[in-house]
């Protein structure tokens, strides 16, 4: 019999020709050699199939909602197949079937980016440091790395123990992609009960990739004070030497910082200025407080147009493909440092240092691929030092003077907007600067995504991007804004005050702002959702482009978000856990919610603790500009824990929701763990993955799916006093599902009582037999069978 | 020659939406057994001339007798106008009830035509694809100026001026139509 995972196994009797054996125990591999901090739980490195019980359960009430983008299949070279409206392709998949087809391809690629991210800076801090590294996050934490108890059954000690997790999330990735194969998978449930598993694995990698730099790089450790930094176009020093860093791989970044020091250079700043984009960026300033961030992924050619860069680094993720061409119109160097994005480079890791600086600042290469990051950072300093003073900080936009020269190429022709993914009319702001009034394109700088679509698809080559940003001259001078440093995990006795107060409702919620730039309506709608939660005592915490776009906002006292609130994990405070990757200590906070505070066992035990959080953590994410393929992994892994994740209208092309239906009780009935009963606790949480229209209806949706069945009476009154306060503002009236949150009187937020006692007697509300449970989708967890 | 998508890129596959006047539209409207408008946040913001789109939606359905799906936060600005929608919900949500062929907002017969209106170009394709592709009992209308090829009857990319006089008539055929009962 094989019992509690793929590794250990008993076996009562075997018996064969010759031979009798009686209770053999064979344990193969690490975890043999695991000591026994906990009871292993019930499913140590779950494989495909383990959790789908738990997935049918959370697919039974939070239906798959799916909103084709393409209805045409084009994987094999039987099609294209339709499949509008029900038709099936050669293969015999449905258009259902391969939505939820698409998004398990779309989470493997967001979970193996990930783990490729973690595998690379395992490998090379434990070439670097030794795989006897150890994994130490300070007294504060003693529940390192939640999730990678939670699923492998492992307490990780070392880098090494790092490397062995991450070969299970790899094995585990290939083997459900290769569901998405012709002739494989056909269910929709279970395309999508596979995507759920995809997202489970993208947390666990994302937890080694961010522990692993935490322990080696000395970023913060859980530090609510961690210290701010800057954010923002116009902060470097462009009389130094710039160096730039792009993507999400800190690596080669930390090289640079290093070699700097090595050499009498100083720090970030004080002779050269190094500065990040995207993620990396994060990561720079978690090793180096004086290193600056740029700014979200939006920033990344139009800083590269500004010329102020001299050097560019590029590891991985969020590239954008034009960089290497941008690069060369201001005569900058690039230097690609991950197997990942070689951009077509030349090979120059073994050349010697000195002969690649000079292949760089003589132009003879435009850029170099180099995959030995020490060497890598010490030709990125060496470089910016040589070609500095040759480049003069050339950039390629053009002066407002001559913004209406170029902009009289302009026909209107309208192909720019047509193209744009917001559907900016940067036909009519170019249109009017040919009229000499530049005040369109300046505006639009605040809501264009960087992408310069526009220019790709303008038949007159109008650099339309580059004039937005010409125009917004003046706005980007002064870009200058405090951002704090990620401070990475949440300290086990920060979980321990503030467990009850969430659990119990009494902090209404922890929103968490997370993902890319795709904003319908410019960053500033973050930075606004962002202040409304946490004016009301949220835990509000942040991570990636969220994060940086929320410092670019100031409030009426002219201070960032950063400034006002402090980093604690606690009621009203605005936690930046760091880069993509650190969005683990968020769903990390919430295992340690049930392990620390509610003493739930954590070793391999993900359903329950997943039940758990589900019903009791009121947690909601938000990814207003959710792009990428690793925001529907993080997503998606969210969504397994038990986490709903609410995504911007840009967010219904990821084809498919996972959407509760308030009036199906049936399907919002649990168990009550204490007598067994099946009981109606109301839709909380409604939603598990949820496009809002606009800002306002995010803010109302946020609020409302913090609510969990098992709110206090005192909880939930502080839950719908906000969820009503923020309907009334919005939208005017009482909420019209506002009687399925109230249990009892009780319940009622006493500033709306009359009101609300008024709305109840029309809908002929009465309070509920059984106002307070134990709420539990998982039979085995009742205590008293009936 | 075809019509192309607003969104240039946004081409879903064989079946596109037929090109929709203002005089199909009102004749469409008036012959449905149970239409539907849903009206999002664009409606706010977009002007019919000089009247907010939402004030021109809210006397399409006076005149055909159309209920109202408010989404997001539009409820606030139809109280304020005294006009009281069938029901306030998020563009998402009514989409996902009217996927099932039995729903309707009051519990009668199925609604057999919808109309989307005011909703971002990109969530109302969205929208607009999922009823194509899993409620063939619905048929789709979108009025906004640009061309949703999602929809089962859409306008083609229209100029304001265009459209408003496509707006007109649509509301001048219903009006015809009415004393024609």
């Amino acid at each position: 019999m094989v019992e509690k995972g793929p590794i250990k196994f008993s076996v009562k009797s075997l018996k064969g020709s010759g031979i009798s054996l009686e209770d053999i125990e064979i344990a193969i591999g690490r975890l043999a050699m695991e000591e026994e901090w906990e009871p292993m739980g019930p499913t140590p490195m779950p494989k495909i199939t383990t959790l789908r019980e738990w997935d049918m359960k959370l697919l039974k009430r939070y239906r798959p909602f799916y909103m084709p983008f393409c209805d045409l299949c084009c994987l094999c070279t039987y099609g294209k197949c339709d499949l509008t409206a029900g038709k099936r392709g050669a293969c015999g998949l449905d258009i259902g079937a391969q939505q939820g087809r698409i998004v398990l391809i779309a989470c493997a690629i967001g979970a193996s980016t990930h783990t490729s991210h973690a595998r690379h800076l395992v490998d090379h801090l434990i070439e670097k440091y030794g795989e006897n590294w150890p994994i130490d996050l300070g007294s504060d934490i003693y529940v390192e790395m939640p999730i990678s108890r939670l699923i492998t059954g492992i307490k990780p000690k070392t880098l090494g123990d790092l490397s062995y997790i991450l070969k299970y999330v790899e094995e585990q990735i290939v083997q459900t992609l290769a569901a998405a194969h012709t002739g494989q998978e056909g269910s929709y449930l279970d395309f999508e009960s596979k995507s759920l598993h995809l997202g489970m694995l993208d947390h666990l990698a994302m937890e080694v990739a961010d522990v692993a730099q935490i322990i080696t790089y000395n970023f913060p450790k859980g530090k609510p004070d961690a210290p701010l930094t800057e954010v923002g176009m116009g902060l470097a020093d462009t009389t130094k030497p710039v160096i730039l860093c792009i993507g999400h791989n800190v690596s080669s970044g930390v090289e640079i910082i290093d070699f700097m020091k090595k050499n009498g250079l100083g720090r970030p700043g004080e002779t050269i200025e190094v500065l990040g984009l995207c993620c990396t960026a994060h990561d720079l300033t978690r090793y180096d407080e004086q290193a600056k961030i740029v700014g979200p992924i939006s920033h990344q050619i139009r800083f590269i147009r500004s010329g102020a860069a001299d050097v560019l680094i590029l590891d991985e993720q969020c590239i954008h493909i034009m960089v290497l061409s941008e690069a060369q119109r201001v005569k900058t160097p690039v230097i690609a440092t991950s197997d990942k994005a070689c951009h077509g480079l030349p090979d120059m890791t073994n050349k010697p240092v000195e002969e690649i600086v000079d292949a760089l600042v003589s132009g003879k290469y435009p850029g170099v691929l180099i995959l030995d990051l020490e060497k890598a950072g010490a030709v990125a300093v060496l470089t910016a030092l040589r070609i500095a003073p040759i480049r003069k900080k050339f950039k390629s936009l053009p002066d407002k003077a001559d913004l209406k020269k170029v902009a009289e190429k302009c026909t209107k022709c309208g192909r720019c907007r047509r193209n744009c993914p917001i559907d900016l009319p940067t036909d009519e702001a170019v249109f009017a600067a040919r009229q000499g009034n530049f005040d369109k394109l300046a505006e639009l700088y605040d809501y264009c995504l960087g992408c310069a679509r526009c220019e790709s698809e303008c038949p007159r080559d109008i650099p339309i991007h580059s004039l937005i940003v010409s125009a917004a001259e003046l706005k980007i001078k002064t870009e200058r804004y405090k951002i704090r440093v990620g401070r990475g995990p949440i300290l086990d006795t920060e979980i321990r005050e503030v467990g009850s107060p969430i659990v119990f409702g009494e902090i209404p919620g922890v929103v968490a702002y997370v993902g890319c730039a795709n904003y319908p309506e410019g960053g500033r709608d973050v930075a606004i959702m962002a202040e409304e939660f946490l004016r009301r005592r949220f835990i509000v915490t942040v991570s990636g482009c969220s994060a940086m776009s929320i410092a670019m906002y100031r409030t009426e006292e002219g201070k960032t978000l950063y400034e006002e609130y402090s980093g604690a994990f606690d009621a009203g405070g605005l936690v930046n856990v760091g880069s993509c990757v650190a969005n683990a200590h968020i769903a990390g906070a919430a295992i340690k919610i049930a392990n620390i505070f509610a003493r739930r066992p954590l070793r391999a035990n993900y359903e329950e603790i997943a039940d758990y959080v589900l019903n009791r953590v009121g947690a909601c994410g938000v990814a207003w500009g959710a792009m990428s393929q690793k925001a529907a992994s993080i997503a998606t892994g969210f969504n397994r824990l038990g986490v709903p994740v609410i995504v911007g209208p840009q967010g219904a092309k990821y084809r498919r929701l996972y959407l509760g239906r308030r009036e199906d009780r049936e399907s919002f009935t649990v168990y009550d763990a204490r007598t067994g009963d099946r009981v109606w606790v109301g839709p909380a949480p409604e939603h598990l993955v949820y496009v809002a229209e606009t800002r306002e209806e995010a803010i109302v949706m946020t609020a409302k799916l913090c609510l969990r069945p098992n709110d206090t009476t005192k909880g939930r009154m502080i839950k719908l006093t906000h969820y009503v306060e923020l309907y009334k503002k919005y939208y005017r009236r009482l909420p019209d599902d506002l009687h399925m949150f109230i249990r009892t009187e009780a319940d009622i937020p006493i500033t709306f009582k009359g009101e609300i006692m008024e709305y109840l007697k029309e809908v002929g509300w009465e309070p509920w037999e059984k106002p307070v449970v134990d709420p539990t989708l998982l039979e085995r967890l009742i205590r008293v069978k009936k | 020659m075809s019509i192309t998508p607003w969104q240039l890129g946004n081409v879903p596959g064989p079946k596109t939406a037929l090109k929709l006047t203002g005089e199909v539209a009102g004749k469409l409207l008036k012959k449905a057994k149970n239409p539907l408008i849903i009206v999002g946040a664009e409606a706010l913001k977009v002007k019919v001339g000089e009247k907010l789109l939402l004030d021109y939606v809210i006397e399409i359905a006076e005149v055909a007798k159309i209920p109202i799906v408010a989404t997001s936060s539009t409820l606030s600005a139809f109280l304020e106008r005294g006009v009281e929608p069938a029901l306030s919900m998020g563009a998402i949500e009514i989409t996902d009830r009217l996927r099932d062929p039995e729903w309707s907002l009051d519990g009668s017969k199925p609604h057999d035509i919808v109309v989307y209106v005011g909703i971002t170009y990109q969530l109302q394709s969205q929208l607009l694809s999922c009823l194509k592709n899993f409620a063939p009992q619905i048929r789709t209308l979108s009025l906004d100026r640009y061309y949703h090829p999602n929809a089962t009857w859409s306008f083609q990319n229209l100029s304001e001026k265009d459209w408003i006089e496509n707006l007109n008539i649509l509301m001048k055929t219903l009006k015809e139509e009415k004393k024609k009962d």
